[in-house]
């Protein structure tokens, strides 16, 4: 099983890489492959020409700015997954990472290949959403910065034109100082090689590590796969911001994923049980956020293992 | 139709080919180059049958456009063996019965040999989590974890012994004389598949 003929670009610098897709209407952007090469080999998109952003060099780092971390596009799963610096300032993000698919995959996938295919399911999109990221898209008339938040429209559907890519995304870390911060990547799925079911992405940011009832200052949940795009809770994040973390505001935040999550039935996950599963893993996830933020111990059912 | 020039270098000999746009390097290196070790099981990612090393990195050979590895340098499990000596994971494949019909043995060894290469002593719950990727459908699990544990004591007390020669050299070199002498029977017509 092949992909259908195409002609094949191969730009070494993001302006080519635009100007080509300004000049092919129709071309799709190639990042590491693993899920266009699936799709184009069952012939479900047949895209006459593709251009390869691989050899695009300036589009893979991981780099440190004054109040934030940017990753580029072209940055694979791999390297996302052993950076010391997201690992310190951004768990999250490695965390979310390591858990996707094989190493083999890991070595070619990347941020940008997540977020523009936007499948509600990807680890990326709904890690970047509870980290209120920015997208940088580029275009060969213009650069525009959008909002995570403003750019999931709907199921696989972007607010990404047919003559832009994404550069990089740019991930806010003042709100989240490492000594007073948790965060958390929680997923079920079946498989390796596939989706995840749902998975909550969570970060808690306390006033004390050391108190002894440290209260939670700033929290934040996404869900990914539970509804048609990476969905932010906010009423969940407020159970729990300003007090110290208790069952019962667990409970309500498990409520509150519950009743924003609207899931589609799948193969195998009908409905109603990924909705019960969403209200589960945002527990669960924002019990080991708020365990890692903090120096005491904690005896929420939070299992940090998977 | 879009054909390109290539040159990439498998197992340490230059291939020169031409591909089309959509030529995957499964197909380029199985159907042009004869290398048959990667094995085409899934074509989309999934059972980790055709995986190999491309510039020091595992992949899937399936979602990798033959295209994109011009002046790249691609190891296949062909690469491994030097002549009828197996690699200390093949070795260990074979040792342990890590196989049954043997169609994802060639995945599976490619895929430890990057696990080994990133963490050369992984316990049983890290060989299981980096083998993801690889699908067995005889489902032997177990004896493929026993064989990776095998190769990295290996490849470990290799290193190991290297120490120990250097440190006392004289009686280590004299037992192992000996302990090789009724080893030497090599199966060599044994390996028609």
């Amino acid at each position: 099983m092949k992909p259908a003929p195409f002609e094949y670009h191969r730009p070494t610098t993001v302006a080519e890489a635009t100007d080509l897709l300004a000049e092919h209407g129709d071309a799709e952007l190639l990042a590491g492959n693993q899920s266009l090469g699936i799709v184009m080999a069952n012939r479900l998109a047949t895209p006459d020409h593709l251009i390869d952003l691989n050899t695009v060099d300036d589009l893979a780092f991981v780099e440190e700015r004054e109040e934030s971390v940017a990753i580029g596009a072209m940055t694979r799963h791999r390297t996302i997954e052993r950076s010391d610096l997201l690992t310190e300032k951004l768990p999250m993000l490695p965390e979310a990472a390591e858990q996707i698919a094989g190493p083999s995959v890991r070595n070619r996938g990347t941020l940008g290949g997540s977020i523009g295919e936007a499948d509600p399911a990807g680890n990326y999109p709904a890690a970047l959403v509870a980290l209120d990221a920015t997208l940088e898209i580029v275009s060969a008339d213009e650069e525009r910065e959008v909002p995570v938040s403003d750019y999931f429209i709907a199921y696989m559907f972007t607010d990404l034109a047919e003559d832009e890519l994404i550069a990089a995304a740019d991930i806010p870390t003042d709100p989240f100082p490492p000594e007073r911060t948790g965060m958390a990547f929680l997923e079920l799925k079946p498989a390796a090689q596939t989706w995840p079911t749902v998975s909550a992405a969570t970060a808690v940011r306390v006033d004390d590590p050391d108190a002894d009832e440290p209260v939670v200052e700033e929290a934040r949940l996404a869900l990914a796969n539970a509804a048609d795009v990476p969905l932010r809770v906010e009423d969940a994040e407020a159970a729990v911001e300003g007090e110290s973390l208790s069952e019962d505001a667990l409970e309500a935040v498990a409520e509150a994923a519950t009743a924003a999550a609207d899931p589609e039935d799948e193969m195998h996950a009908d409905s109603e049980f990924k909705v019960e599963v969403a209200g589960e893993y945002a527990r669960r996830s924002l019990a080991a956020s708020y365990d890692r933020a903090t120096n005491i111990e904690t005896d929420f059912d939070a299992p940090t293992d998977h | 139709m879009s054909t390109h020039e290539i040159t990439l270098t498998v197992n340490d000999t230059e291939e020169e080919l031409t591909v089309e746009s959509r030529t995957l390097l499964v197909h380029a290196l199985r159907d042009q180059l004869g290398y048959t070790g990667p094995k085409i099981g899934c074509e989309t990612s999934k059972c980790g049958a055709c995986t190999v090393t491309l510039d020091g990195d595992a992949v899937k050979a399936c979602t990798v456009l033959a295209v994109q590895t011009d002046g790249s340098e691609v190891t296949t499990v062909e690469g491994l063996a030097d002549g009828d000596d197996l690699d200390p994971i093949q070795e260990s494949f074979h040792e342990e019965h890590a196989l049954q019909c043997g169609y994802c043995t060639p995945g599976m060894v490619m895929t430890t040999r990057q696990l080994l290469e990133d963490d050369p002593d992984p316990d049983a719950e890290e060989i299981r989590h980096q083998l993801k990727g690889n699908i067995c459908r005889c489902t032997g699990y177990q004896n493929i974890v026993n064989a990776v544990e095998s190769a990295a004591d290996k490849t470990e007390g290799a290193a190991e012994s290297t120490d120990d020669a250097e440190a006392e050299s004289p009686p280590a070199k004299a037992d192992g004389g000996e302990a090789r002498s009724d080893d030497e029977t090599p199966h060599a017509e044994d390996d028609g598949r």
